[in-house]
């Protein structure tokens, strides 16, 4: 197995990394850097647990693999929240209740705020568009929308 | 000291305490946690579903680079286990822990089952070996069908628990049904297929196991129950339960599939046997999604046979019901399930005359055990699907034939005595259907018409439905939970400690305990500090499942609270109070009539759906879910509605669209993208709860029970919906657009 050296940027701190070819970016987040807020709920691109973002794009990090991502930046769930200051989207979530077991929080966090990124007034249907990468399988969605919709409040 | 007043923090719809850790990625589950020196686990399942396992060669794999010891029956000490029976070996073969086993240990049951563990340095090097493990199997014959499972000469599943593949056989004889039937006006008979269910919580399995500072085996992994998951990994460990000791993380969901053993004995197995062989070092193992499918229960799929009858003026006369339950491979949690089952099957109605049998069958699946609603969500597929046909062969509206049915104080239910008090179902029934748009005339409800849409090929339908359930276990379990609450301070109380190790599976339930705490004690929130989940130095909380945590927690909380202030009032500084709450008592059925008082509360739900068949491609559209859901008292409203949009929201699934496939006991469905569960896209356009307080005279502060009525009747809402669109009874379950373009005649 070859391994590889990736310089990647993750939630604004440079870091260099030896990654093995196979190793996804969802494992290398995990298992090296111990950024364990992005979830792993199928491995298969299946649930958007593992979303971060890559560029500024939303990806299903067990989809992208490590050595990919050399030279890119990478913004975890870790890093949404300034110095001691929420994202808005973490606080509607808060308040709004988008939050039951919250497996699933940190990948509709990350392809929320990519959504207000790019579009700060949303509709539903956006909101909804945007989201459907991403399985939950306890709020049934309705607080996760009404999050959103609070957090383009918001901001 | 009294400590009625006006409540400070109970009914306030305050954010989650649990909240901010998991917007920000700090909450770490069970997956997430590593510990210096920790060693990777994998598992080999047995991957048939049926076999004698004759050899397990071993050798391979110990050579294997990274392996540091493989594990099978050969090392546990008790190689059985179960929540409900000891039913099922730990790991697959022949081995030391067979006295006084019950059950032949050397048999895969189903693919599920577990063959051999192997610790290794890193996952690849555990997994690699593992697949260098060789076992020889002789293979069995095997049955899938329950159907034929009961039939004499079926292969049997566990031939040494006795000559039949049946398992249960719950019955209820109430009145005489053929006088019943004689006063019918009008009689249904049907037959209904309800299927299995795959929990598909985020989260897999996973876990980690180590020796604590005090020599006790340890698990960090999520369950519903600590306390019987301690237990069943001393059983199999052939040690005391205070030399075990479980710990919960945050818990990616559960809905009941958490509640049977999945990882959690064999890593206790791993870790002390690891320390016995000189190495001292922590083991962890996550579970794949596949692994995860084919590795924990589901919900029980269902063949139930229905005929009841009802007079002229819309009062049922007679039921007689038939129901086969596939339990799969172990026992798990069957025999309760399939209990709950016969109670719900006549709906929140009063029937006279009944007589029903429910059955529950070992079959070469993957057992089938709790989720979400417990065995009644079948039942009351069935039982309202009859009361829709009933009504409609009468001519009546379906809320008032329900408002004419539903079970009021002092009515008897099927079990023969009467349904603790106060009993709500009217009030969810009026509640739900005024807020749907029915209209209340003299001579009763009415679906008042609407417009049509247009293009044609788009029909519109409304349907109702009711559900009800136990809330806290049943069947003469010593129902209890602990508690144990500190108050600190000198002059005042300065901060309040409390402790119950009761699961937070995602559904609020530290949230309500710390508001529950506050309002006891008469703290502001700030001042509550929730110790949870750790088996060691704490009481048993019983388990997260049956609706039952806010009443059982906020009873035992309360009462420790209470406690703890009169000693405060003493001056014993700090204060500290333990307390067991004991529900009042219950009996399991009588064999031959089912007379019992199994139960000693309920909770009621009546939903309304509003919806649009696509009559060209079979595609339903939920426009609208009315769901109006007695809890007694809410503790907290917003949370109160998250569980009811979550609950709709997967019944939705189950009604429309999760379709799990099985081929002779191999899973065709092992992945999301193979189960499909509701996505953001799926959901109803509206879901609008309605909560209904009428309180319970033993809850806390009134509190009933929820989690699961939200589940309850929708699928059977959903039913009445399609028919009232389309005038075809759908009798089974999922309606995908297959289903509906079959039953339309389109295909
Ligand atoms: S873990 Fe990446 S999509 Fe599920
Ligand atoms: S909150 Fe549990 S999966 Fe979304």
């Amino acid at each position: 197995m070859a391994f590889h050296k990736v310089n990647v940027t993750i939630n604004g701190e440079m870091e260099q990394v030896v990654v093995p070819s196979n190793m996804t970016l969802m494992r290398m987040l995990r298992e090296i850097l111990a950024f364990t807020g992005t979830k792993n709920g199928c491995s298969a691109g299946e649930c958007g647990a593992c979303t971060v973002l890559l560029n500024g794009e939303p990806v299903n990090s067990c989809m992208v693999l490590a050595v990919e991502c050399d030279g890119t930046e990478i913004i975890t769930v870790e890093g949404l929240a300034g110095d001691k200051q929420l994202d808005p989207i973490q606080e509607a979530m808060i308040q709004e209740g988008g939050v039951q077991c919250g497996f699933c929080t940190p990948g509709i966090l990350i392809s929320s705020y990519a959504l207000l990124k790019r579009n700060p007034n949303p509709s539903e249907d956006e909101i909804r568009e945007a989201l459907v990468g991403n399985l939950c399988r306890c709020t049934g969605y309705v607080r996760i929308i009404e999050s959103v919709k609070e957090a383009a409040k918001r901001s | 000291m009294s400590l009625t007043r006006s409540t400070l923090w109970v009914g306030q719809s305050l954010p989650r305490v649990d909240a901010p850790g998991k917007v920000t990625g700090e909450t770490q589950y069970s997956g997430d946690l590593s510990m210096p020196g920790m060693l990777q686990m994998k598992i080999l399942f047995a991957g048939r579903p049926h076999a004698r396992v004759v050899k397990i060669d071993t050798t391979q794999a110990e050579a294997a680079p990274g392996v540091v010891a493989i594990f099978t029956a050969k090392d546990v000490p008790v190689n059985e286990y179960g929540l409900q029976w000891n039913d099922q070996p730990v790991l697959c073969g022949r081995g030391q822990g067979e006295k006084g086993s019950r059950v032949a240990p050397d048999v895969v049951r189903f693919i599920g089952d577990q063959v051999a563990i192997v610790v290794a340095e890193t996952e690849k090097a555990a997994a690699h070996a593992r697949d260098l493990i060789h076992v020889e199997y002789e293979e069995l014959p095997a049955v899938f069908d329950p159907l034929a499972a009961m039939q004499p000469g079926a292969p049997l599943v566990h031939p040494e628990l006795g000559d039949t593949n049946i398992c249960v056989h719950d019955r209820l004889r109430k009145g005489d049904v053929e006088a019943g039937f004689a006063k019918a006006e009008v009689i249904v008979e049907s037959e209904y297929f309800t299927p299995v269910q795959e929990h598909a919580y985020l989260q897999p399995e996973a876990g980690l196991a180590y020796i604590d500072e005090e020599g006790r085996v340890t698990i960090k992994a999520g369950g519903q129950w600590t306390h019987t998951d301690r237990a069943q990994i001393a059983h199999a460990l052939g040690v005391s339960d205070e030399e075990v000791r479980v710990i919960y993380p945050a818990i990616g969901g559960a809905f009941g599939g958490r509640e049977d053993m999945s990882v959690q004995i064999v890593l206790a197995l791993a870790a002390w046997r690891l320390d016995q062989l000189g190495v001292r070092r922590p083991v962890k193992i996550v579970w794949s999604r596949k692994e995860s499918i084919i590795g924990h229960c589901k919900r029980h799929p269902m063949r139930l046979r229905a005929k009841w009858g009802a007079s002229k003026d819309g009062k049922l006369v007679a039921a007689e019901t038939e129901i086969i339950a596939d339990g799969g491979a172990y026992m798990y949690t069957s025999n309760k399930v399939l209990g709950n089952t016969t109670i719900t099957s006549t709906g929140p109605y009063f029937i006279p005359n009944l007589k029903t049998d429910v059955y529950g069958v070992y079959t070469n699946n993957i057992p089938s055990a709790a989720f979400r609603g417990f065995g009644a969500p079948q039942a009351l597929f069935m039982a309202e699907m009859q009361m829709d046909k009933l009504a409609e062969k009468l001519g009546l509206d379906t809320v008032e034939m329900r408002r004419r049915n539903a079970l009021r104080d002092g009515d008897t239910l099927g079990v023969g005595t009467p349904v603790p008090g106060p009993v709500s179902i009217l009030h969810c029934i009026e509640a739900a259907a005024q807020h749907a748009g029915w209209e209340k005339e003299p001579d009763g409800w009415r679906n008042v018409k609407r417009e049509n849409v247009q293009p044609a090929n788009l029909k519109r339908g409304r349907g109702f439905a009711c559900g009800f359930k136990n809330v806290g276990f049943s069947f003469g379990y010593k129902e209890n939970s602990w508690a144990r609450v500190e108050l600190h301070g000198d002059e005042e109380i300065e901060g309040v400690v409390a402790a119950h190790a009761g699961a937070e599976v995602g559904q609020g339930t530290h949230t309500v305990m710390v508001q529950m705490v506050a309002e006891a004690v008469g703290v502001p929130l700030e001042k509550v500090t929730l110790m949870t989940s750790d088996s060691a130095g704490m009481g048993n909380p019983g388990s997260a499942s049956a609706s039952r945590m806010t009443l059982m927690a906020g009873n035992a909380l309360k009462g420790a609270a209470e406690a703890a202030l009169a000693k405060w009032e003493a001056e014993e500084r700090p204060a500290i109070a333990e307390y067991t709450y004991r529900a009042p008592e219950t009996t399991p059925f009588d064999k031959e009539s089912g007379y019992s008082t199994p139960n000693f509360a309920y909770a009621y739900v009546a939903q309304a759906v509003e919806l649009e068949v696509d009559t060209e491609t079979g595609f339903i559209k939920i426009l609208r879910v009315v769901s109006a859901d007695d809890v007694g008292q809410a503790i907290n409203p917003a949370l109160v509605e998250g569980q009811i949009e979550g609950g709709v929201v997967q019944a939705q699934g189950y009604a429309l669209m999760e379709n799990f496939i099985t081929r002779d006991g191999y899973v065709l469905t092992d992945q999301l993208s193979t189960y499909l569960i509701p996505t953001i896209l799926d959901i109803p356009d509206a879901v609008d709860s309605v909560i209904v307080e009428v309180p319970s005279p033993i809850g806390p502060w009134g509190a009933r029970g929820l989690g699961e009525l939200p589940f309850l009747p929708l699928a059977a809402a959903i039913a009445a919906a399609v028919h009232d669109a389309t005038g075809v009874w759908f009798d089974e379950l999922p309606l995908t657009p297959e289903r509906v373009l079959r039953g339309l005649g389109k295909i």
